[in-house]
């Protein structure tokens, strides 16, 4: 009777199939979008986690660049996001795709280059003229290429240096992650634009040091919830109960601690402007 | 070098400390991938059984595109599954995106050419007149159909661990319908990825060798059946 068996099997199988599908489906969950630097530094999972243990809710989340992220949820693809690419985040709220963006934290971009400083960017006064002195020894440069915010801060600082750096033979794109793209400098010996965490999280990995602190602008996440209005499906409660937790005193806190125990220092800053008295102060 | 060593010998803390999450991301690899491959051999036999058999019109042609399935782009069949998967999509109600079960789907779709393509080959290399035979003798056509697989057993079962090598080593359409989630969707590939992108060698290096014991206790067990001298 093996053969009825088998049979028997074979049908409950198929039969089987889209029910056991189902049962490992994720259900209807909250749907976060975040950016690489969030994932690479380990910041991501912590804050995931927090709110997790403090609503009850289960959170699922998609990492990419930036620009990927904004896409999706123009898309109504996430329920709630954190980027840090302040120009396009206003451009998409200025449409209506997404509300409410609040800031959640920041730290600063720096100019990474080889320990020898072939181009002698140290010493540089502000970041595009470390670009520029760059462009002029012709020495390598690392370039996300990948319309991440540090992708878009990097275009913008090259267009304040005056130089178009597309097409250069020393202007090499890696379309990569923060991380990665920093292993990439490191190995070719090249300069890049990096923000300050994941340098920290990185800085033992790497022959890279880094020679100017970008102070015109920082590196600032937002986070923003879709737009109810417009997308159908989107849980706008609980996105709306996300960005209050990581606006929160609570969540700012997290933040804060982030890293010290490793780092010996706080490698992002709390910089919601909603939080109370006894929270730590956003010390810019 | 020294990498490899160090990865080897994290891989046995992890593994002999009980690292929860070690177990659990290497758990998942092995069930989203067994469920896939199980997916692959329902369809993959059932249509290379069809096609050995039946010899349908138009054989060679379905036989060249189950071929070159073989060769199916992972990150194509990712991009494929995640927006036929997205809320907006055809599928979107099922709430099956950023799921242990959107992987399965995946790697299922990547696997069942494979399983398909090479049944169909170790069904075709049985001798012709094996099938008419058994028939012949009285047997039903499922009963046909059954000896004809103990017969094949050899190829069919290499045809399995082809599916499952296929399945449990796809790491870009893992990512892109799964989202690498902690304790949800990531497994020992995306975990690896992970670990280097974070640039933690050691540690992707480490669920490296998991995965590779891993594979190869599949294997075995599979090629031990494959090996066993037939009961009958």
């Amino acid at each position: 009777m093996r053969l009825g068996r088998a049979l028997l099997l074979w049908g409950a199988a198929l039969a089987l199939l889209p029910l056991l599908l189902t049962a490992c489906g994720g259900g209807d969950r909250l749907l976060l979008g975040a950016t690489t630097s969030l994932q690479d530094t380990g910041i991501l999972d912590e804050l995931v986690r927090g709110f997790e243990k403090e609503s009850g809710r289960d959170v699922t989340y998609v990492v990419a660049g930036s620009d990927q992220v904004l896409e999706l949820a123009r898309r109504g693809e996430v329920d709630v996001l954190i980027t840090h690419s302040p120009d396009a985040e206003q451009q998409l709220v200025a449409a209506g795709e997404v509300i409410d963006r609040r800031p959640v934290m920041e730290n600063q971009f720096l100019v990474a280059g080889p320990p020898d400083d072939r181009s002698g960017v140290k010493g540089a006064q502000t970041a595009a003229q470390a670009f520029q002195r760059i462009a002029n020894s012709r020495h390598a440069f690392v370039s996300r290429g990948d319309g991440s915010g540090t992708n878009k801060r990097e275009l913008v600082i090259w267009q304040k240096a005056g130089i178009d750096p597309q097409g250069q033979p020393w202007y090499q794109e890696s379309a990569t992650g923060q991380g990665q793209n920093l292993l990439i400098a490191s190995d070719k010996g090249a300069y890049t634009l990096v923000d300050s965490a994941t340098f920290q999280v990185f800085r033992d990995r790497v022959q890279l040091i880094d020679y100017v602190v970008d102070q015109e602008a920082p590196n600032l996440y937002s986070v923003m919830r879709v737009n109810p209005d417009k997308h159908t499906g989107v849980h706008d409660e609980a996105a709306r109960a996300f960005a209050d937790f990581v606006t929160s005193p609570q969540g700012q806190q997290l933040i804060q601690q982030f890293g010290r125990d490793k780092y010996g220092e706080s490698i992002f800053l709390p910089a919601s402007v909603g939080v109370s008295a006894g929270s730590p102060t956003p010390n810019r | 070098m020294e990498l490899i060593w160090d990865g080897i010998r994290e891989a046995f803390r992890l593994i002999f400390t009980g690292n929860g999450e070690v177990y659990q991301i290497t758990f998942l690899s092995l069930m989203v991938s067994s469920l896939a491959t199980g997916i692959a051999l329902v369809i993959g036999l059932s249509i290379a059984t069809f096609l050995a058999f039946k010899a349908p019109p138009g054989r060679t042609l379905a036989l060249s595109f189950l071929n070159s399935g073989m060769a199916l782009p992972p990150v194509v069949v990712g991009l494929v599954v995640a927006v036929l998967l997205w809320r907006t999509g055809p599928l979107g109600s099922l709430h099956l995106l950023y799921s242990p079960a959107a992987i399965v789907i995946a790697q299922a779709v990547i696997a069942t050419p494979v399983v398909t393509a090479l049944s169909a080959a170790a069904l075709q290399s049985l001798h012709p007149k094996l099938r008419l035979q058994v028939l012949a003798l009285g047997a039903s056509r499922w009963q046909a159909a059954w000896l004809l697989f103990r017969e094949a057993r050899l190829a069919l079962l290499a045809a399995v661990m082809a599916g499952f090598g296929a399945a449990i080593s796809e790491v870009g359409a893992t990512i892109m319908v799964g989202g690498n989630i902690k304790g949800s969707t990531r497994t020992l590939t995306s975990g690896t990825v992970l670990k280097v992108s974070q640039g933690d060698f050691e540690g992707a290096m480490a669920l490296s060798f998991i995965l590779l014991a891993l594979i190869y206790a599949v294997t075995l067990v599979l090629t031990v059946a494959q090996q066993r001298r037939p009961s009958s």
